[in-house]
């Protein structure tokens, strides 16, 4: 009897010890993340400038104030959603700014090679498309490429597949709601073009995807592709779109390179500006080819941990929207345009990024001057 | 309990805080991970069937999340990962049964979110 008792005891007593000890280094753990910071239900970023261009006066702009908010149905259904505010302020008729809702879809998680998604979706294009947060990237403006050739943030409605086929070897591949080759322009290229899923047309479709290779961890390659049939709003004309996308991205130590090419080709781009000139008496003289690439590097300069924390970087861009024209169209040399950026990313906090760069924009035009721009910025993610 | 579902748990739960780094003189074999936006590497993790592994995860951005999800040994393993430059949170991890589990981010860390998966690979031995 005596025995059964010590017996149980020493068990009793043993869980208990067992446990505590278990216990310990959860309290330890879930002290320590609540110093690093706490974040309720909703994430999001923000970022706002300040944007001095040579004789003009500097703009202070709160540019993005987003909202990101995210409920798992399940360990395999998850819904994300994201609604953006741009330039602080919207009202109707006015382009001063925008809301936007840029994500908001579903997720069916199957298996790690194939997984659903459908909703409101980021097209998977290029390097900033999908990972746009400000301390994501230097510069206190994302890149031009990124602007005018890329249409970031570039979103929309339609369903597809994502997964990771193998190690390091990820992809994406949806179908969407095409561009609207009626609001394609001269300077800006195929970016007036985006349905936004606002009741978008979908008498044609789009198709994106992306491939990202990861054979070491310092080194990203990837390759995105875009196609559509453009022209559901002027049925006669046959104004396809192809985008084709090819980045890298390198990082050892403090050392950071990005590399990024991209060129859109609009087939059939001749009537398109001569169907539009005579609907609003002045041809568009969209290009039917617009090209841009980019390279930067950046080096954490002092990297001993946040708030000890500076990048400084130096980019690269060359980027024209009349890369090629339609037989019988001029390039417009203004479009052809390439830029030098400077600047530094100082981290007073992991996901605080407080940046200073200097632009110089050059075209090729000789008539129109180049332009020297001081941005200042300050950007967070929570 | 059984004593084998016992050692189990015990052995999944945490076994420091971040930055800490356990001494001892054979311990188990020690595998780093980073997480940044939006993955993990590796992504892929194989450990023998009976094996017990550390899995240091450190972050290269903001603060990530580690979750094992599934029904298998680990389920419900769900910490967090120090943001960049403030250590790294250990996960004491045994292969007990072989199969593949999935592991993802369980703190909502950008955009691309719902991308960042990876897997426990548990070979029989």
């Amino acid at each position: 009897m005596d025995y059964a008792i010590r017996k149980s005891r020493f068990r009793l007593f043993a869980i208990l010890a067992i446990g505590v000890s278990a216990l310990t280094p959860l309290r330890a753990a879930a002290q320590d993340a609540a110093a690093q910071g706490v974040t309720g239900p909703l994430s999001g970023y923000m970022d706002f400038h300040f944007n001095k261009a040579d004789g003009e006066p500097g703009v202070l702009d709160f540019h993005r104030f987003v909202l990101l908010l995210n409920h798992s149905f399940s360990s395999r259904l998850r819904f994300v959603g994201e609604l953006e505010l741009e330039h602080a302020f919207v009202e109707g008729l006015e382009e001063s700014g925008e809301l936007e809702l840029e994500q908001a879809y579903m997720d069916f998680l199957l298996s790690r090679r194939v997984n659903l998604r459908a909703g409101m979706l980021l097209m998977p294009v290029g390097i900033i498309n999908e990972r746009h947060e400000p301390p994501v990237y230097n510069g206190v403006e994302r890149p031009f490429v990124d602007t005018v050739i890329i249409p970031t943030t570039w979103f929309d409605v339609g369903a597809g597949v994502h997964g990771e086929l193998g190690r390091g070897l990820r992809y994406r591949a949806y179908v969407v709601a095409p561009l609207n080759a009626v609001e394609f322009t001269a300077d800006e290229g195929i970016r007036g073009g985006k349905q936004k899923g606002s009741e978008a047309d979908v008498r044609n479709v789009g198709y994106t995807a992306r491939a990202e290779y990861r054979p070491v961890q310092w080194l990203t390659l990837g390759a995105s592709v875009w196609t559509g049939d453009t022209s559901f709003a002027t049925p006669r004309l046959d104004t396809s779109v192809a985008l084709g996308e090819f980045d890298a991205r390198f990082r050892r130590d403090r050392l950071e390179l990005r590399w990024q090419f991209a060129q859109v080709h609009i087939d059939d781009a001749e009537r398109l500006n001569d169907s539009l000139a005579r609907t609003v008496g002045v041809s568009p003289n969209i290009g039917k080819a617009l090209r841009g690439f980019y390279g930067e590097a950046a080096y954490r300069v002092w990297n001993a941990g946040a708030p000890r924390d500076l990048v400084v970087f130096g980019r690269y861009e060359s980027f024209d929207t009349q890369f090629r024209m339609p037989e019988g169209y001029v390039p417009l040399k203004e479009f052809d345009r390439d830029a030098w950026i400077t600047g530094i990313t100082y981290y007073p906090e992991p996901d605080i990024a407080v940046k200073a760069d200097y632009v110089y924009l050059r075209n090729q035009s000789g008539v129109f001057p180049n332009r020297h721009l001081i941005n200042i910025g300050l950007g967070w993610w929570f | 309990m059984p004593v084998r579902s016992l050692v189990a748990v015990l052995v999944l739960v945490l076994a420091s805080a971040p930055g800490a780094s356990p001494t001892r003189a054979q311990g188990p074999r020690v595998i780093e991970i980073t997480a940044e936006r939006f993955e993990f590497w590796p992504s892929e993790v194989v450990v023998a069937e009976g094996e017990q592994v550390e899995l240091r995860l450190r972050s290269d951005d903001t603060m990530h999340g580690f979750r094992i999800i599934g029904a298998g040994i680990g389920a419900g393993t769900n910490v967090l990962i120090p943001k960049r430059g403030s250590g790294y949170v250990v996960v004491t991890y045994i292969g007990d049964r072989p199969g593949r589990y999935t592991f993802e981010c369980s703190r909502m860390c950008g955009a691309g979110h719902n991308f960042m998966r990876g897997v426990l690979v548990v070979r029989p031995q």
